[in-house]
């Protein structure tokens, strides 16, 4: 092999890519990590202030409060999407009819651009919506709704123990047992319905205001705010999708027998999952969560959507404080949006530094 | 449960049939809860899309209970509607109403005995469009046409009543009827006809003279050629809008099309558009997509546009990714140069990492000071994709190195090997590449809102989003929906025709790697 000539087509094929990054990343990072030190406003000539624009970005209580959103979002979304999109690639890993239209059709939140998505869910969410009917309908059948469940865990109880009196190994959650309790239930409880013993209630809409000042709140520390509940429940629709994908690549690489010798113990399909499947997937999960949280601190598209539809405070980020600094009508602080733009890349890389470090198993990095 | 752990458990079973058919059945239990969780699921991710769909033909998508039957999709409605726009314009597609044409609709009240068993009120009234853009004022059809209403029919307590809009033309005036749009105002009335012709316009009758000031440019208007003039028989209306009033006990049974808006107790009803056409009634939000972005100046739909920005933003990302990425991934993957690890480390997987918004100021400011703040900007910032670099450095390493070696016998150099050897091979992982950097580029948001200050440059995305801010508050949610689901549409075709591939990106070379 002719190594000379070799590194200078190398780097002939490697220009473009090189040539961008440099000029659009790391003379934009290395300017951003100068204009933080600066008094910069879009308009003047820069002038080094030392660490001022740092001290005024953590004194500011947007900032603050952009930081503790952020946070919040970030483990909230990163734990639920992953829990999720792992269950339900568990679910379409079963070898089943329809597998592909199943997985289209998840698919779908994954494809559609966040600001579609947003604006749908803007309109879903509104206060006379289709999410506070939904609600509104679930106060009317709840009468129904928990008769239902009443009769079925009634018939599976009297199912299982018959069962065991006859000395037949059946489980509480036995699937055929349960599907037999459903059709009880149903029957049970349209037959109360038809009686006029169990009924719908009448109750008046439910009305609430999702993208207002509404806070969770501990202790008098506001926690998470519903707009920002919203936007949780939203990202973590649209994420599960893609992240179900990389848990089906891992699944399709476990090796069959391990299912197989956990039968013939006799384990439950949970302990299936929690003793097999899950450490399996260890170095999947760690890709998961590390795309997971680097996506979600940046999380920028839905809260600019949203924009003034709800109070600020209520779903400022880290991301969006950088760009509401930058473009801020007036005087733009830009020397204070880098600062946070750098604090912002300094806790992701602290945060993928430390799930390496301490999370996993150091084959799968 | 397999046989051994039954017997630990002390199971009975008479026969092993017995057995067999217990298991068989907790088998088939299992596959219907599996199912039943599937289609939960799948309502879950595709509900709010459906929805969405669904709503975006209504005339009030905030109706309250939302319903699932929609009158803008029963064939009866889509019939009457037709009919509807062939008497008021002769079209039944797009409707609107003509200079000398008359429409009829139909009313039925229920009076019961007791309540005031008076007439409705009907007139027609102004519906002015809200744009992103001023918009010039359209001519209204209530300043030029007659409304009549008599009662047809009396059955029990229920009156039908018959309204009918006639629109006489301005001018007497007989000849070829010629559709044009006024030109720009001065003192002079013009218009310009479909050949692009600038002629000016003859204003012949008394009618005709008092309307010429509420004419402004760009509307439809009918001429009619008498030698060598252009006589004005009157403005195209492309909405109808009436509205009836009942009285308090009063209540209206039926119309000819279903009321787009009830107010005042359920007295007050609007019909948006008596003389829709199909595309006026069950596509009115993405007529209006369409429409009510239209800049007056250049006469040009602001919406097109942004679909136009869209698609050239994702061709030429798609074109850039698909040279750049793989000549990059392709050095990374197979030749051996210095700081080639450093290069991978620093340039591909830092650059993952690295928020955006670190880069924000610098690249904006740079872009700025190249008066490049547009899409051609926005499309050198983000040239080379390092996420595709990673993609095609993964694939290139899984290929044979024998393929390489064979061409470096037969005496090919580094590139001929790239060109004629490695990249032919690459076709699944350069679909799989371009349909990536389709689908980023067609759903960007962050680098278009930040470089994009043009409303003529918007992508799609960033338009959309200016229609909540434009229509702000209650929100014209008719319109957003619509949008919307338009620019959906592209991403989902690419989606299914080239389903296979999207699953196949990213995930296996990610875990493989």
């Amino acid at each position: 092999m002719h190594k000379r000539g070799q590194a200078a087509t190398a780097y002939l094929f490697l220009a473009p890519f090189l040539i961008t990054i440099l000029v659009f990343f790391f003379y934009a990072f290395a300017r951003a990590v100068y204009y933080s030190f600066t008094d910069y406003n879009l308009f003047n000539a820069p002038r080094l202030i030392g660490l001022k624009p740092y001290a005024d970005v953590l004194g500011d209580s947007l900032f603050r409060r952009a930081l503790a959103n952020t946070l919040v979002f970030s483990i909230t979304v990163t734990i639920l999407q992953t829990i999720g999109s792992l269950l339900m690639a568990v679910a379409l890993n079963n070898k089943i009819k329809g597998q592909a239209f199943f997985r289209s059709a998840w698919y779908m939140p994954s494809i559609t651009s966040s600001v579609v998505i947003t604006l749908i869910f803007l309109w879903l969410f509104q206060r006379r919506g289709v999410a506070n009917y939904v609600i509104t309908q679930w106060q009317a059948y709840q009468p129904l709704i928990l008769s239902f469940l009443g009769v079925l865990i009634v018939a599976q109880v009297a199912q299982v123990l018959f069962e065991r009196a006859r000395r037949l190994p059946a489980r509480w959650t036995d699937p055929a047992l349960a599907a037999m309790s459903a059709l009880i239930a149903v029957v049970v409880t349209l037959a109360l319905n038809a009686l006029g013993i169990v009924h719908p209630r009448a109750v008046p809409p439910f009305d609430f205001q999702y993208f207002s000042d509404t806070w969770v709140q501990i202790g008098g520390v506001r926690l998470l705010s519903m707009p920002l509940l919203v936007v949780i429940v939203m990202n973590t629709f649209t994420t599960i999708p893609t992240l179900m994908l990389f848990f089906l690549a891992g699944l399709q690489n476990i090796p069959g027998a391990l299912y197989e010798a956990a039968d013939i113990d006799g384990a439950t399909p949970a302990q299936k999952l929690l003793s097999v499947t899950v450490p399996m997937l260890r170095p999947v999960t760690f890709y998961v969560l590390t795309v997971s949280l680097i996506g979600t601190m940046q999380m920028f598209d839905q809260v600019a959507v949203i924009g003034s539809a709800a109070p600020q405070e209520t779903l400022i980020t880290m991301a969006y404080y950088v760009y509401t600094n930058t473009f801020k009508s007036g005087a733009a602080p830009v020397n204070m949006a880098s600062a946070a733009a750098i604090v912002l890349a300094l806790i992701i890389l602290l945060m993928v530094y430390v799930q390496r470090r301490f999370f996993v198993a150091p084959e799968a990095v | 449960m397999s046989a051994p752990a039954m017997a630990r458990s002390g199971a009975r079973f008479d026969s092993p049939q017995d057995q067999e058919r217990w298991l068989a059945r907790r088998r088939w239990a299992r596959a219907g809860w599996l199912y039943a969780f599937m289609i939960v699921m799948s309502f879950f991710f595709l509900g709010p899309f459906l929805m969405g769909v669904l709503s975006s033909v209504k005339d009030n998508p905030n109706e309250y209970p939302p319903r699932l039957l929609i009158p803008q999709f029963s064939p009866a409605s889509i019939s009457r509607a037709w009919g509807q726009g062939v008497q008021g314009a002769g079209d039944g597609w797009n409707g609107g109403l003509r200079p000398g044409r008359s429409v009829t609709f139909d009313v039925s009240v229920d009076s019961p005995q007791g309540a005031p068993q008076d007439a409705p009120t009907i007139a027609l009234f102004t519906y002015q469009p809200t744009s992103l853009v001023a918009l010039a004022k359209q001519a209204q059809a209530r300043d030029y046409a007659q409304v009549k209403t008599e009662q047809t029919g009396v059955s029990g307590s229920v009156h039908t009543y018959r309204t009918t809009v006639t629109y006489p033309p301005l001018s007497p005036a007989q000849g070829e009827i010629i559709q044009a749009k006024l030109g720009p105002v001065s003192d002079r009335v013009t218009a310009i006809l479909p050949g692009g012709q600038n002629v000016d316009v003859t204003l012949d009758t008394p009618q005709a003279q008092s309307h010429q000031y509420d004419l402004s440019e760009t509307q439809l208007v009918e001429l009619v050629k008498v030698g060598g003039t252009y006589v004005l028989r009157g403005p195209v209306f492309q909405r109808t809008p009436l509205q009836v009033d009942v009285q308090r006990g009063q209540r209206i049974v039926s119309s000819t099309l279903p009321p787009s808006d009830q107010q005042n107790f359920d007295r007050s009803f609007a019909y948006r558009n008596i003389t829709p056409g199909v595309l006026g009634y069950t596509f009115n939000n993405y007529r209006r997509a369409f429409d009510e972005t239209t800049n007056p100046q250049t006469g040009q739909s602001l919406f097109l546009r942004w679909v136009g920005n869209s698609f050239l933003y994702a061709a030429l990302r798609v074109m850039a990714a698909l040279l750049f990425c793989s000549l990059a991934g392709y050095a990374l993957a197979r030749l051996d140069f210095p700081g080639k690890n450093l290069i991978f480390v620093l340039g591909v997987l830092f650059v993952q990492m690295v928020p955006g918004q670190v880069n924000l100021v610098s690249n904006y400011v740079l872009l700025r000071d190249l008066h490049l703040l547009n899409i051609w900007g926005l499309w050198l910032q983000g040239l080379v994709a390092a996420g595709g670099v990673f993609l095609m450095k993964q694939f290139f390493e899984g290929m044979p190195r024998e393929l390489e070696e064979s061409a470096s016998i037969d005496g090919a150099g580094p590139f001929t090997t790239f060109w004629r050897v490695m990249l032919p091979q690459a076709g699944p992982a350069l679909i799989a590449l371009a349909i990536t950097q389709f689908q980023g580029a067609w759903n960007d948001f962050f680098w278009p809102v930040v470089l994009l200050r043009q409303n003529t440059d918007f992508t799609l995305t960033v338009g959309l989003s200016n229609f909540r801010s434009a229509y702000g508050g209650q929100g014209d949610y008719g319109l957003i929906l619509a949008g919307a689901v338009l620019s959906a549409i592209p991403v989902i075709i690419v989606f299914v025709v080239f389903q296979r591939y999207f699953v196949d990106t990213g995930a296996d070379s990610a875990v493989k790697g």
